[in-house]
Formats: structure tokens, sequence, C-alpha cells
């Protein structure tokens, strides 16, 4: 029915145009009049197209041949003079009113033109600002929906990319109805790769009635990588040639956009292991270094027990042997940390944990870090009535040996290291603190990663750099924190707290 | 057995010692000193630096591998002043460290971990060296079998007289002149063909290889002309 309305419009414009002149007549003279047709031809023209316009034209000429043109209700001319005129009248109205129409005809492109460009722009935006691809697609799904005034549109990909399909839908009837339009089936590939495929049929079921559903191929550089699926109003079942344009290039768009996020994902990967192997190189670097510093002290002072040409006095001997000693226990810790990094990485961390005192805990290590301590004092602070805490006894003892290491290491010798343990509320706090030259405020968050030590002019610096990590993740797992003290102005404090829980009596 | 002794201050040449690893510093002191040296410890760059000032000792064993390079910045202080010899220390796989010192003017080097009694063969030779300079002031130079008349420009091995060309003469006498040190590629380059030479390492090699010829009796199993792996050459010598 709606293709014959612009003809209808034609035939009343001019039946209007004529009573109108039918009015006139006497007034004015006729051949003047013929020009109201023109304008209810530009009108047709301007309101319903090209068409019209023809169709309006041509009816006005036979029209006013009829009535106005003597002789009058007939469509012979007497007069030559007049078959001019009428001629001019037919070419002008025909001319006129068609590239009337073919402004219109612009104005509108130029309008749905905009409209179109709006919509793939901000399309195009989403997916460029949305790393995430199921977030992404399901934003421009819903776009495209709302703006094509869909009831519903589905995005589906290779399960590779996306894991299920994307659906945006007017209302909940039409997503279950577009949902409803496929099966999913599994399909046992030659190679034993099983693979999810939806068959997708050519009629959604919404309530009663059967609605055929749209498929737009998703493609990119010619492959097929998944398809839309529109379910269009239910009064208008149609798609107009824009919306199908608009639709494949949707559909080209979200192939580039799956793309790229597959690609994004590569490059991830790939970063994720160029940085694993950079790190195994640095790892390999350092625990070389690490494990050969206390081996060639270990080698010369085992070389010089063995020289024949000294007589060594007891005393001598005895440094030598402590020296392989020391550098022994060393190599332990470094080997210690290893084993325990390497448990930490693999993810088997759970600690043992009882109830244990911590003045105890705190003694046993300051005693057991003597020989690394040898040139500080050592100061404990540790209050006497102090509750029992529950944690795993060797991995906190670890923690805390660590942190004393590093003060002894990097705090001149005749310094004090302190440790310190209170409780705050709801916590156990332990701090470590040396009078070394402290910690930079930049560095305070970069050196509990594995691997960092922290590099100054003039002094040495030694160790792997993975006490710290492995401190921060034994407290961790102990869902206790662990931090540089930026208020520390004479030296380095690091403070660990444990969760304390009510001992249950 | 004297054993508890106290042992009385040695009164040996001064050496400087100097290493971040306090066990290391450690062990060498008591070992240098059981040896009659006496010694002087440095565990960082400034202190080594003030010990050298205040006090320039005989030979300098230094680990090159200080945090921040310092142990290049201790080999450059001590050579703007004099040519004590420093014997360096460095890890192993560190090549590149070692021709750096040695290009800087450092004289031996030992990998860690090394053995204590190669480190006390390396320090003696570097102090007989610095006793007895290789002048070039002597008429003829005798180490082994193989003797050379600077005066005549003469080479023999074994009395067997051997026809060299100018430049292998040029770098034989070199070797000789620096006995038992080892001398980077650059240093020969530089010594032989010019100070514009430095990077022709092939040039040298061809030439080493054929001095081996002509002056080794087994040219496979060098005596005199020994090759540093990834550093350069050493002429060893027990007379010289």
């Amino acid at each position: 029915m709606r293709r014959f309305v612009p003809y209808f419009a034609a035939l009343v414009a001019v039946a209007v145009t004529t009573l109108l002149i039918q009015l006139a007549v006497g007034r004015t003279p006729v051949a003047n009049l013929s020009m109201l047709y023109l304008v209810a031809v530009l009108v047709v023209a301007v309101a319903y197209g090209r068409t019209a316009a023809i169709a309006a034209s041509i009816l006005a000429f036979l029209t006013f041949d009829w009535f106005f043109v003597p002789p009058t209700h007939q469509l012979v001319v007497a007069d030559p003079e007049e078959v001019f005129s009428l001629a001019l009248f037919l070419i002008t109205a025909v001319v006129t009113g068609t590239l009337a129409a073919r402004e219109r005809a612009r104005a509108n492109e130029a309008r749905r033109g905009e409209f179109e460009a709006t919509l793939l722009y901000e399309a195009a935006f989403r997916i460029a600002t949305e790393p995430d691809l199921d977030r992404a697609l399901s934003a421009v799904a819903e776009h495209f929906r709302a703006a094509l005034d869909l009831d519903a549109l589905g995005i589906e990909v290779d399960p590779e990319s996306l894991a299920r399909p994307v659906i945006a839908a007017r209302d909940d009837t039409s997503r279950e109805a577009l949902r409803s339009t496929g099966t999913e089936l599994r399909l046992m590939e030659p190679h034993g790769t099983s693979r999810s495929v939806r068959i997708v049929g050519p009629r959604a079921i919404t309530g009663d009635r059967a609605r055929r559903v749209r498929v737009v191929p998703i493609s990119v550089s010619g492959n097929r990588v998944g398809r839309l699926q529109v379910l269009p109003r239910s009064d208008v079942p149609d798609l107009g040639p824009s919306d199908e344009r608009m639709l494949a290039i949707a559909g080209a768009q979200l192939g580039l956009a799956i793309e790229r996020a597959r690609l994004r994902k590569g490059a991830v990967d790939a970063e994720v292991l160029r940085r694993a192997d950079e790190l195994k190189t640095e790892l390999l670097h350092a625990v070389s270094h690490e494990l050969r510093t206390p081996l060639a002290s270990i080698l010369a002072s085992a070389g010089s027990l063995r020289q024949r040409d000294v007589a060594w006095t007891e005393r001598e001997r005895d440094e030598f042997a402590s020296a392989i000693q020391d550098e022994a226990l060393r190599l332990d810790r470094v080997v210690g940390n290893l084993l325990d990094l390497s448990r930490i990485e693999n993810g088997n961390l759970v600690p043992h944990k009882a109830w244990h005192d911590v003045g105890a805990l705190v003694e046993d290590v300051a005693g057991k870090m003597r020989p690394i301590t040898a040139g500080h004092t050592v100061r404990l602070d540790v209050p006497e009535d102090l509750p029992p805490v529950e944690l795993d006894y060797v991995e906190i003892q670890q923690v805390l040996s660590n942190l004393v290491e590093n003060a002894a290491k990097f705090s001149p010798r005749g310094t004090e290291i302190g440790i310190r343990v209170a409780q705050d509320d709801g916590s156990m706090r332990f701090e470590v603190s040396d009078h070394g030259p402290g910690i930079p405020a930049a560095e305070a968050d970069r050196i509990f990663a594995p691997f960092v030590r922290l590099q100054r002019a003039g002094q040495a610096t030694r160790g792997v750099g993975l006490g710290l990590a492995i401190a921060k993740r034994f407290v961790e797992a102990h869902a206790g924190t662990i931090w540089v003290d930026r208020r520390a102005t004479d030296g380095a404090r690091v403070v660990f707290t444990l969760p304390v829980q009510p001992s249950g009596g | 057995m004297a054993a508890s002794a106290p042992r009385p201050e040695p009164t040996g040449a001064r050496l400087l010692v100097v290493d971040d690893e306090p066990a290391m510093v450690r062990t060498l002191r008591t070992n240098l000193r059981g040896h009659g040296f006496q010694v002087e410890t440095a565990e960082t760059a400034s202190e080594a630096k003030a010990s050298y000032d205040r006090r320039p000792p005989d030979l300098v064993v230094l680990d090159i591998n200080l945090p921040d390079g310092d142990g290049f910045e201790i080999v450059r202080h001590i050579r703007e002043r004099s040519g004590t010899p420093i014997i360096v220390l460095s890890a192993r796989g560190g090549e590149r460290d070692k021709v750096s010192a040695l290009d800087l003017g450092a004289d031996d080097y030992m990998t860690k971990p090394f053995g204590i009694d190669e480190l006390l063969a390396r320090i003696r030779v570097a102090l007989r060296h610095l006793a007895r300079p290789a002048t070039g002031a002597e008429r003829r130079i005798r180490t082994g079998e193989l003797v050379v008349d600077l005066e005549r420009r003469e080479v023999t091995v074994a009395g067997r007289q051997v026809h060299l060309t100018p430049t292998e003469y040029d770098l034989l006498k070199v070797f000789l002149t620096n006995p038992n040190k080892v001398l980077t590629d650059r240093m020969l380059l530089q010594q032989v063909w010019g100070p514009d030479y430095g990077d022709e390492s092939h040039y040298l090699h061809v030439y080493v290889a054929r001095l081996r010829r002509k002056i080794e009796t087994d040219p496979q199993a060098p005596k005199h002309l020994l090759t540093e792996p990834g550093v350069g050459y050493r002429l060893r010598s027990e007379d010289l």
C-alpha cells in the first residue's frame, strides 16, 4: 500500500490546484494561472520525490489541457501557440520537479550519511577503547541495535575469541527469540578436537509467530570469523538497503576488532614469554654470582689450610675454618631462598600454622643471625605480655632473618640493628630497623620484587635481591602486609604485620 | 710445633687487597700475612684510593667487579700515579671486564674462584719483575733455549739461528720486554703496528701463529707464547 502514497499525493495536489484555478478563472489570465501547477509539482517533489513529481507534472499537464485550454473538456488543442505553451509547461514541470526531488534525496542522503558515520564512529571508538573483547562487543551490539531500532542483535564469534555469543535485545522476549534461533551442536573433528558450532535457523519464534532472522557475516580479509544475527522489529520485518549496508559495515568493523583482540592477546602472550625468558637469564646470572662468591672464599680458605709451606697458627687455622663454615652457611641460605622462591612461584605456598610465642621466635632469629650481625649491636624490643600468634614458624623466621640480614648488609659496622615487636589492634607488628643509608622513597615498593637490589654509588651491594621478595610472599601468605616505613629518618625500617585472631579462649 | 705461637709481624712486600667480600678479604689477609707479606685491605673504592694515597703499596690485588664500576676507577687512579703492579680478580665470564682492566694498565688477572697457590705464584712473579725490570738495555735476552741478541737482531732457538721478519721480531721484542705479563690484543697491536691499530686482532693472530712456528718446539703446545683465551697473550718465562 505504501508505494501508492506518492501517486495519491500527486493526484490530491493537482486536484486542489485545479479547484483553486477554477475559482480564479476570469479574474486573471489563464496562462499565468498554470504557474500554480508548478507550485503543486514542487511541493510533491520535495515531499515524495522524483516519481511523484513526474506523475504530478503529467497529471497537471493533462488536467490543465482538459479544463482550461480551449476547446475545453477535450485533449485537442486548437491554437498552435497554446500547444507550444503547454509543451513548455510540461518540460518546466518535469525539470523543476526532478531537480527539487534530487535536492531532497541529497539532503536525505546527507542526513543518513551523517547518522551512519556517527554510528560507525561511536562503534569504532568503543571497540578501540575497551580492551576486553566481550565488553566491547556487548556495547557495540547494543549501540547498533538501538540505532537501527532492531528488536535484537547477536554477535557470534569463534569460541576461542569469545566464549559465548553476545546478544543485545530490546526485552527478554526478543532475547529469547534470538537465542532460540540456534541450536548448539558439538561436532567431533577428525583430529579429535571438539568444536562448538551453532546452527542458526532462519526463523525465530516470538510468541506465536515465526520471524525471519537475518544473518550478516563478520569477516576479516575474506575469512569468516563470526556472524551477526539480526531480529528486526516485528512491525517492520524488512531491513532497508541502508540498514543492510550499515550491518555489512558493522560486520567488517567487528571483524577487525576481533582480529585486533586476537593479535593483542598474541602480543601479550609473547611479551609474557619474553619477560619470563629475561627473568630466567637474570636469575641465572644473579644466582651464579651469588653461589660463586661464597665458593671463592671457601676455596681460598680451604686452599690456605692445605698449604704446607706455612705453619699456620691455631688462630689462623681457626680463621680459615670459620670462613669456610660461614660461607657454607651463606650458600645454604642462598639455596634455601631459591627453593622457597621456586616453591612460591609454583603456587605451593600453604603456611603450616601453629600457635607460637613471638618473643621466643625473635630471640631464636637473633641467635641464629649472630655470625652475620657480629659487627653490629642488635637491640631487641619485645614486650613480655604478647599473646601467642598463629603462624608458620619456619616461614616467619625466614622473613625476620632476611630482614636482619639486609640490615646487617646495608648498614655500617658498629651501628645498631633494632628488632621491635608490638601489638596493634588486630595485628602483631614487627619492625627491623638499621642506621644505614636508608631506602629512597621512590624505591620503597620496587625493592619487594625479585632480583631488585638498590644500586648506590660508593657502596658495595651484595645478594641476589631475593630476600625481600620472599619475605613479602611469606607475609602475604599469612594474610599480613609488609612495607618500608617512609617515616624512618635515620636508616631503613621495614615493617610487617600479621593478623591476630583471638585464640578461641 | 710452634703452631700456637703468635706470628711475628711480616716484613715482606706491602700488598693492598681490595674486595667487597669481607670473607675473601679476611682469608687473603691471613694467608698473605702468613706468607710474609705486609697486607693492607679495603672493601670500597674510596677506602682503596685513600689507602693507596696514604702509602703506595708494592702490589695491588683488586676485585674488578666492585659495584658501579669502581674497580676500573681504582686502576685508573693508580695508573695516573705509578706503575705499581695490579693483579685483577674477576668473575668467570667477565672477559670484557678483564680486557678493560688490562687495557687500563692492570698487569695480570685471575678468575674467581681461584687457587690460592696460583695467586701467590702470580704475586711473586709480579714482584720479581718489579725488582728486576726488563729495560731492554741488555744486549742478550735468554729464556729457556730461546736467545735474542738485541744488538744484532739475531734470534736463536737451541743454538739454531731463526730468521724473523721485522714485524715478527718487533712482536717478539714486546713479549720479551713484558715477560709473564698478560698483554691484550689491543696493547700488542698498538705497540707493534702503531697507535692507529687496536681492533685488527686477526693480524695479530696470524703473526703470533708464525712466531710460534719459528720459536716453539711444538707450535700446537706452545711453551713460550701462551694464549689467554678471550684476552690476549702472555710470554711465560722462568728466567726473566
